[in-house]
């Protein structure tokens, strides 16, 4: 019997403690690691994939400064990382669950381990949902989940819905297909937005069923989820029976909920910081679209990244001033 | 076959190195060779390499039939079964178990409590342990796991610690595909699932502070009351 022993390394292991843990690797946050290991920060980028944010999902950037010519989003962000690797930034696949950032030494839990940080950067973006869907709060732990990984053993031989369309769904689609009778895959876009070899993988599946361009409205069920109700471009609602609703959908909010409340947050659902976007928690930064005080920009989420790195140098060094260290 | 590979070996022996003080494991099987209880098997060996890699660490393994006396002394009442107890002159039980193998994810939360009970540190914050001071009665607290689940093993070691800090919590992980009768009584479709004395369940791995607040509420005689009265409505 294979136990699949998983020692949460991370967790375990005594080196895992950074002066900046960024969590966010866009623009704004591999930036903030260029400046970060090249001041000799030990640095730590969590993130969840090259294309798991906006830039990475950008086909064409034309008008990035010292970039002529046009250039996907995703290449764009390979050439930051690995510019920031060369300076000694250590990029890890990785998603954040929830964070401590009250005390001095800041904690954040992610999948893979625990990690401990002088200071967090929070780049996190803003491909965040905004409300929920009707009866997705009521039924959660009744059907509704988050993590096909953690409860598809709940559903086997049953009929389950998938909502979302990037590669976080998709691989959580294809999981659940090891358990499930049936996955209804509602994709609220016409057409997904994942490597085509997950795309092709998941459409060719036999036990999923493609509903592009559909979004649930609304999870139903009394005790436990019975069906969800779906609106489908150009076609009328329709209640497909499930007994499970996991729900990966996206949209344009800020991602703050792993901060489960621990830094304010304004009406519209930013965070706040101040002219070095230092939050209210001292050690605490928040840079890029996580912000809301901008045009959403590449090349402007960067430069407050370097403006939070240059800051928490300041800050770990004991100087009293930002220092621009033109000469480097 | 050994479960441990060289690796996770070297891991486990870095990680000892932090242990201070002597740790009990116990477990509580059933049958022997090829009639071991399911899940027993591997849970048993599991213990027994892990525990090699210590000399603070001893393990003592009992029938849950045979040795039934005993299993009603640690109030332990389905099996594969562990409880961790410190070592000092008296040996003390926190109250920790684990209920079904702690394979998967769940492998790291056997190798902190250890730590745990062995560093005798529950790493709570002031505040948490100024509320649980505030505790009367016994609370029984379960966490209901998958092996697959990343979220779980925080919301486990959250609930030892409070056991740690606190000698009248009792906190089990239970494994929820190993106790599909558990599963099926508490509704459990989603983890990790925490519940609390039966009737007050909590989704996701929640924050120290949002647990400690339900926690709590079983010092609140009308709420339990009503939470009861939802229960045995449910349970019929």
């Amino acid at each position: 019997m294979d136990l699949n022993l998983d020692l949460n390394a991370n967790q375990l292991n005594h080196d895992n403690h950074y002066d900046v843990v960024i969590i966010g690797g866009g623009p704004a946050g591999a930036t903030a690691a260029i400046y970060t290991a090249r001041a000799d920060l030990k640095t730590l980028v969590i993130d969840k994939g090259l294309t798991a944010g906006a830039l990475g999902l950008t086909a064409k950037i034309a008008n990035y400064p010292g970039v002529p010519g046009e250039i996907s989003g995703a290449d764009l962000l390979k050439m930051m990382r690995e510019q920031a690797q060369s300076f000694g930034a250590i990029f890890t696949s990785d998603k954040v669950q929830a964070v401590d950032l009250t005390a001095e030494t800041k904690t954040i839990f992610a999948n893979g381990g625990t990690y401990t940080a002088r200071t967090v950067i929070i780049a996190t973006g803003s491909m965040g949902r905004g409300q929920r869907v009707k009866g997705e709060d009521e039924l959660l732990g009744r059907g509704v989940s988050y993590c096909a990984t953690c409860d598809a053993a709940f559903f086997r031989d049953q009929v389950v819905a998938v909502a979302g369309n990037s590669d976080e769904a998709i691989e959580e689609a294809l999981f659940l297909t090891k358990f499930v009778q049936q996955v209804h895959f509602l994709s609220p876009t016409p057409e997904l937005k994942a490597a085509p070899q997950m795309m092709a993988e998941l459409t060719a599946h036999p036990k999923v069923m493609m509903h592009f361009g559909t979004a649930p409205r609304e999870v139903m069920g009394t005790d436990r989820v019975e069906a969800v109700r779906v609106a489908q471009r150009g076609r009328p609602e329709e209640i497909i029976p499930v007994t499970g609703a996991f729900i990966y959908l996206q949209g344009g909010k800020p991602i703050t909920d792993f901060l489960q409340g621990q830094l304010p947050i304004s009406d519209t659902g930013c965070l706040i910081v101040d002219k070095e976007y230092q939050t209210a928690l001292p050690g605490v930064y928040a840079v890029g679209d996580v912000l809301c005080n901008h045009v959403k920009q590449a090349v402007i989420a960067a430069a407050e990244g370097a403006v939070a790195a240059i800051a928490i140098e300041k800050q770990l060094h004991h100087r009293k001033q930002l220092v621009a260290d033109w000469a480097k | 076959m050994s479960l441990l590979n060289d690796q996770i070996e070297k891991q486990i022996r870095q990680t000892f190195e932090a242990l201070t003080g002597p740790v009990r494991i116990v477990l509580f099987t059933q049958g022997e060779n090829a009639l071991e209880c399911e899940y027993c098997v591997e849970t048993r060996q599991l213990l027994e390499e892990v525990s090699a890699l210590s000399d603070k660490i001893t393990l003592q393994v009992y029938d849950f039939v045979r040795d039934a006396q005993l299993a009603e002394q640690y109030h332990i009442d389905k099996i594969p079964a562990v409880a961790f107890l410190s070592e000092s002159t008296v040996p003390q039980d926190y109250g920790i178990r684990l209920y079904g193998v702690p394979a998967g994810y769940e492998f790291s939360t056997l190798i902190e409590d250890i730590l745990m009970v062995s560093q005798q540190q529950s790493a709570l914050n002031a505040k948490t342990l100024a509320e649980l001071k505030k505790l009367t009665q016994p609370v029984n607290i379960q966490v209901f796991v998958t092996p697959t689940c990343p979220y779980c093993p925080r919301a486990v070691v959250l609930a030892h610690q409070l056991a740690l800090a606190s000698e009248l919590i009792t906190a089990s992980m239970v494994e929820a595909n190993e106790f599909p009768h558990l599963s099926n009584k508490y509704q459990v479709y989603g983890v990790p699932r925490t519940v609390i004395e039966d009737v007050i369940h909590v989704e996701g791995a929640v924050p120290e502070a949002r647990l400690v607040e339900e926690l709590m509420k079983v010092l609140d005689g009308a709420t339990m009351q009503k939470l009861r009265q939802e229960w045995e409505l449910h349970l019929n």
